[in-house]
């Protein structure tokens, strides 16, 4: 099974990174490298990406009435259950659908995510390692070992431990995600509901500016890549800034 | 609700950090000493961060460690943790290099970073470290550290020459540590063991040089060999001629001097280890597994001999054997003549045919002293091969306190 995965997934997409690496400027090699493969992969799976969007929005539009649903026979659940079920079978919406295309894309993540920190390769064991995954092509061979430098930033290190830039850079993970966050999260007129999506717009950013600080430089840059990208996919795909503007104008 | 949130996000938290270390991220740095032998006592860094000086005699007699009267010890250095490290204040050391013996102390290069000159006599009388008046020292004196060593030290006319990640040689004073030069900053990390040569230490580089130094100050001399790919391997020099793994797949042979490689041989993966020369043949494991023997005047393939698994370890001569280790933890003994080779069976199960000679990867530098091979393996052991019986006479847990 770690064959296969290794086989299909892993060393395809991390000899593209190192080869990709090859064909940029020394100085930001690597760094480039993560931020072009992660758009890569992001278009890659753009289609998957437009069909969670659709969904959520759809979803997010039928709030209302799912709400006044919910008033109606709030203590019925099977009841509750059934007229949601006709609710979305109308509108043909699949709750369901914005989760599966997250789903496949996991394993896409997991694989990016594997293919930077093996390509660091910052301690000997990594470099052993490495070399069981790589292609005999000369680009790759040609671009070994990777200049992890990007930025001033050691790609390879705890962002926690480089200093000012790494801080930054978190800071940065951490905001990108609260502005893609608030651009979708439709403000609720239940105050109940209302402090819980709060709650959350607050705790993922949080939360992964914490990782981002825990985790090596080049994971956080891909984070941010990311994000980045999710942020300017919502704004064209979404119509704007979404719930970003319109929540702060009230 | 808002603690059913927290607890969801809690679990959350918890799965991606233990995502990190599960779903394949970076190994954390382990080691892997070489075993050097000295005196009748063997001395190696263990995996859990401890030097010691290990009796063979007391250890096939299976006395307890340490045996002071044997010379036996054990010295765990610790380091101040850094980052956001919880927990102890202080952190194990992580040891690549193999020990070197320098006017009867212990020499030795750490991954965090420091050099650490040792008395054994002082570090089994367990005093504290160091020791100034025995000759003890560390490199830098302070908490402070260099980069990351990864190779050996090497000693030379009363000197210790040393490389470092942060792309530097540094020399330092053998009796009292002090440091006499550092050579400016080369090509990316040096995880390379210097090769020193009269008056000249050459280093091979990551990014594809062969830099030639002054040992008196460092100073850069002026030839220099460059090639289009880095070089993965220490250098190996026999009759003027450097030989050095790259990480394009070849084995380079390199005349000082000339700007050209004599030969390249093309191997299946890295040459990652320092090739043996003996009688102008070239012994050169590779990480596809295979020993190569090859003619260190043409560049020719005599034979080779497949190990099944990557040759990280470089091979040792003993008699007309050579003795090679690969990272599925088997040990064989390959015929320098022939290329023909017997493989060591596992002392727990010598019917297997399958199961390796250690049940552990095999990676540090290996040591010979009267007819036994000495390996330190992955499983934080060390093994003692005997050569003629072709049998593993004993093995030693190194996590011993």
């Amino acid at each position: 099974m770690v064959n296969l995965w290794n086989l299909i997934i892993l060393n395809p997409m991390l000899n593209g990174l190192v080869a990709l690496s090859s064909l940029l400027p020394e100085a930001v090699e690597f760094g480039l490298a993560i931020i072009i493969l992660t758009v890569v992969v992001r278009l890659i799976l753009m289609p998957l990406t437009l069909r969670q969007l659709n969904s959520t929005k759809a979803l997010q539009s039928m709030q209302p009435k799912i709400q006044e649903l919910q008033k109606k026979y709030g203590r019925d659940k099977r009841k509750l259950q059934q007229e949601m079920a006709k609710i979305y079978k109308g509108a043909g919406v699949n709750p369901a659908g914005c989760v599966w295309p997250m789903l496949i894309q996991f394993p896409i993540w997991i694989a990016l995510y594997q293919s930077i920190m093996r390509a660091l390769a910052t301690a000997p064991e990594n470099l052993l390692d490495l070399s069981r995954h790589l292609y005999s092509w000369q680009i790759v061979n040609q671009a070994i070992p990777l200049n992890s430098y990007f930025l001033g930033l050691n790609l390879g290190q705890q962002s926690s431990s480089a200093g000012i830039g790494g801080l930054i850079l978190a800071i940065l993970v951490g905001g990108t995600m609260w502005v893609q966050q608030k651009m979708t999260t439709a403000p609720s007129a239940d105050p109940k509901q209302q402090s819980q999506s709060g709650m959350m717009l607050l705790m993922m950013p949080l939360m992964f500016g914490m990782f981002a600080l825990m985790f090596p430089s080049g994971l956080a840059l891909y984070w941010l890549a990311s994000n980045v990208i999710g942020v300017v996919t919502q704004y064209f795909i979404g119509g704007g800034w979404g719930y970003l503007v319109s929540s702060s104008h009230t | 609700m808002k603690i059913k949130i927290l607890i969801v996000l809690g679990i959350f938290c918890l799965l991606v950090l233990g995502a990190g270390g599960c779903i394949g991220g970076q190994a954390k740095p382990q080691g892997f000493s070489g075993v050097m032998s000295y005196d009748e006592i063997l001395y190696l860094g263990s995996m859990d961060g401890k030097i010691m000086a290990i009796n063979p005699s007391a250890r096939d007699q299976e006395l307890n460690f340490p045996s002071l009267s044997n010379g036996e010890w054990s010295f765990a250095f610790t380091m101040p943790s850094k980052g956001m490290a919880c927990g102890s204040s202080s952190v194990s050391i992580v040891i690549y290099g193999t020990p070197v013996m320098a006017n009867g102390l212990v020499c030795i290069g750490i991954y965090n970073g420091k050099v650490l000159m040792i008395n054994p006599s002082a570090r089994s009388q367990n005093l504290s470290f160091p020791q100034g008046r025995s000759g003890e020292w560390s490199y830098p004196r302070t908490d402070d550290a260099i980069e990351p060593i990864v190779g050996s030290p090497v000693v030379a006319n009363d000197t210790i020459y040393v490389c470092s990640s942060d792309s530097r040689v540094y020399a330092l004073d053998m009796t009292y540590g002090d440091e006499k030069w550092r050579s400016v900053p080369l090509d990316g990390k040096l995880w390379t063991t210097p090769l020193v040569d009269g008056d000249t230490i050459y280093v091979s580089t990551f990014d594809g040089h062969i830099y030639a130094l002054s040992i008196n100050d460092g100073s850069l001399l002026p030839w220099v060999f460059e090639a289009k790919v880095g070089f993965v391997s220490p250098l190996g020099m026999y009759k003027g001629t450097m030989f050095v793994g790259s990480f394009d797949r070849n084995l380079y042979a390199v005349k000082v001097g000339d700007d050209k490689p004599l030969w390249g041989f093309t191997g299946g993966n890295w040459f990652w280890a320092t090739p043996v020369v003996s009688e102008d043949i070239v012994y050169a494991g590779c990480l596809d597994g295979k020993l190569y023997a090859i003619s260190s005047e043409t560049g020719e393939e005599l034979w080779r001999f497949d190990a099944g698994s990557g040759i990280v370890s470089s091979p040792v001569m003993a008699n007309d054997l050579l003795v090679v280790t690969c990272e599925s933890g088997n040990v064989y003994l390959v015929n320098v003549q022939t290329g023909e080779g017997r493989r060591i069976k596992n002392p727990d199960d010598p019917q297997s045919a399958d199961r390796p000679s250690i049940d552990a990867s095999i990676r540090g530098h290996l040591c010979v002293l009267d007819g036994i091979v000495y390996i330190g393996a992955q499983d934080n052991r060390l093994y003692a091969v005997d050569i003629d019986r072709g049998k593993i006479d004993w093995k030693f847990p190194l996590a011993v306190e």
